[in-house]
């Protein structure tokens, strides 16, 4: 039997898992959309990660990253629950080790990481608001009828992007509208709107930092083509764009639950299990803090939320 | 029925203690309203103009605790002070805009150095409200005059000792009104103390010396509270391991002072801005990657 150690990043519009070997090679890997239900979409994920798997192969290690981190790092009782920002540096790193500068955006939020000589030095994500995220672009892809995966190379064919105010998504959806009212092309207002996204970005997340050579680009827009188009040609510089750029988190973690591996051996079988939250409102207090108790097979194994104590 | 409400909030984080100080001295009972819970936030958010920051929101919550229970609530009008320090425009306002949105009688002072108007006058004024005689008025301020010169030398004092631990530290950027607030500031520091970071609180320093050092940032800051604020940075940064600027939304003066912070400095910066969200785990991301990159993690 060899050892191998299982990675997943549950973020707020996709589920990815990766099961990489002694080596950080990846032997097994998935991409699917969470739809509200993380729980789900990782049983899910795991039905498809066995089928994959090869018979030869026991899992040492779970680690999980993205947004859902706690909860489903609960439920498979992973051996690392992370940050996404760690995460995605490791992963980044175990493959790139002279990387300068990450960037990333993914469904909710995006970030840049700033790394010398192996060690981040520093790092910002976006604070607020999700403008110009994965999941704006897709809403507007939904709005001009086409799939979200196409976007980027609609946006190739443009020769003249239109210009969409790049603050805020309520004002560069009515741009978008406008424009698309008025009769520009299609393949134009998507190149703008590719556009905007990449100011956007160096306009929040990348205010005042130093984007220095080499340069990786990752998390799920940057399987977008015009967003890694307008990204070269503003910032003058090459643009890294990986095959798994999109599991660069879950690959982290991996390797992570690797380093952190303490004997056990874990089970992919999760179809049959019952993870179940209950939310309510304590009324002990003028808090009322939100709880939530969270049962794996009828067994209470935490609750979240107390602000006292008392759960 | 008390006397007086004091609102645990905005003013209450700078001249809480003094005030305290000096009402106890007058023999005022007064009371001062609850820790911030989720019944005072909500209210003020109802009563709050939506264009209003979470802090002013807040302050109107606890307005609305205390408007049954006092005679006078105390809402001063704090303007400016010495050599052109302005503070935020809430802070002008909020007289007005409790006197506009609650039917309570407001004790009021102003102090509004470009007017004349000291802290000490309008003290006085108020002791004469509330029926005390001048020597009694007198006796008091200067009682909670030298208290409060000896909190702000002990404060003072144990931020300088902080720096010089051997742990890791970081410093703390923010209003004291967002910070030490239960439902704003304060899950935040209990996330690090919890994780024994020693934590530099930028209010905590002398302002005198503070303010001044500003300069070396930009010599047109225009709100006291940034230059302060911005000043403590300058005071320390070769000291600590990393910053953390802890602001409201939307607060304007920090918008501007933030900008300024995260071009000017080279250290590790986190900026977070905190609505009234009611879920951590955006900021629980933040913080735990700060930590990592802070404790170089990423290299074992």
């Amino acid at each position: 039997m060899k050892d191998c150690y299982l990675g997943v990043d549950i973020g707020s519009i996709s589920t990815k898992g990766v099961i990489i070997d002694d080596e950080n090679n990846i032997i097994a890997s998935s991409y699917i959309w969470t739809e509200g239900n993380p729980v789900n979409s990782v049983k899910k994920l795991l039905e498809i990660l066995k089928e994959k798997l090869d018979k030869n192969y026991q899992i040492k290690g779970i680690g999980t990253t993205g947004s859902a981190r706690k909860l489903i790092g609960l439920m498979l009782k992973a051996n690392i629950v992370k940050n996404e920002i760690t995460a995605h540096a490791i992963g980044t790193l175990t493959f790139y080790p002279n990387i300068r500068t990450i960037l990333e955006i993914g469904g909710q939020d995006s970030k840049i990481i700033l790394i010398k000589n192996g060690i981040i030095t520093n790092y910002a994500m976006n604070t607020l608001c999700a403008a110009g995220t994965g999941s704006f672009l897709s809403s507007q892809a939904k709005r001009l009828g086409i799939n979200v995966e196409e976007f980027g190379d609609y946006a190739l064919k443009s020769k003249n992007p239109v210009k969409i105010a790049a603050r805020c998504t309520v004002f560069a959806e009515s741009d978008l509208v406008h424009k698309a009212q008025v009769g520009y092309p299609k393949e134009d207002i998507i190149a703008g709107l590719c556009k905007s996204i990449v100011l956007n970005y160096l306009n929040n997340v990348g205010k005042g930092k130093k984007i220095t050579p080499p340069i990786i680009f990752q998390g799920g827009v940057s399987k977008n083509k015009g967003v890694v188009k307008y990204f070269k040609e503003i910032l003058k510089e090459d643009i890294i764009v990986d095959e798994n750029s999109h599991l660069m988190g879950a690959i982290g973690i991996a390797v992570l639950a690797k380093k952190n591996k303490n004997g056990n051996t874990y089970s992919l079988e999760m179809k049959n299990l019952k993870f179940q939250t209950k939310a309510f409102e304590c009324n002990h207090c003028s808090n009322n803090c939100e709880l939530l108790k969270i049962y794996r097979n009828n067994e209470l194994v935490d609750s979240w939320g107390s602000k006292c104590g008392k759960y | 029925m008390y006397k007086l409400g004091i609102p645990r909030s905005l003013f209450y984080y700078y001249y809480g203690h003094f005030w305290q100080d000096f009402f106890n001295a007058l023999k005022i009972d007064y009371l001062i309203s609850p820790i911030t819970n989720k019944k005072i936030m909500e209210n003020g958010m109802k009563i709050a103009g939506s264009e209003m920051c979470l802090s002013l929101k807040n302050y109107l919550g606890h307005i609305d605790y205390l408007k049954d229970k006092c005679e006078y609530i105390l809402v001063p009008r704090i303007s400016n002070f010495k050599n052109d320090n302005q503070t935020c425009t809430n802070f002008w306002a909020a007289k007005d805009i409790v006197n506009n949105l609650f039917e309570n009688k407001i004790l009021n002072y102003n102090v509004d150095i470009q007017k004349h108007q000291t802290l000490k006058k309008g003290l006085f004024k108020i002791g004469k409200v509330l029926k005390k005689t001048p020597l009694e008025i007198k006796k008091a301020y200067h009682y909670a005059v030298i208290k409060e010169k000896k909190r702000l030398k002990k404060n003072h004092q144990i931020n300088q000792n902080k720096l010089k631990l051997p742990k890791t530290k970081i410093l703390i950027v923010s209003h004291p009104y967002n910070l030490y607030d239960e439902l704003i500031g304060k899950d935040i520091i209990k996330y690090l103390k919890k994780r024994k970071i020693e934590l530099i609180y930028s209010d905590k320093f002398d302002p005198k010396i503070t303010n001044k050092l500003s300069k070396k940032i930009s010599k047109d800051l225009y709100f006291k509270y940034s230059k302060d604020n911005l000043g403590a940075i300058i005071y320390c940064q070769n000291k600590i391991d990393g910053i953390i600027f802890i602001s409201s939304f939307p607060c304007a003066p920090d918008s501007l002072a933030n900008e300024l912070a995260m071009r000017k400095i080279k250290i590790p910066y986190l900026n977070l801005v905190i609505d009234d969200s009611t879920s951590f785990t955006g900021l629980e991301t933040r913080l735990e990657s700060f930590l990592d990159m802070l404790g170089g993690k990423l290299n074992d």
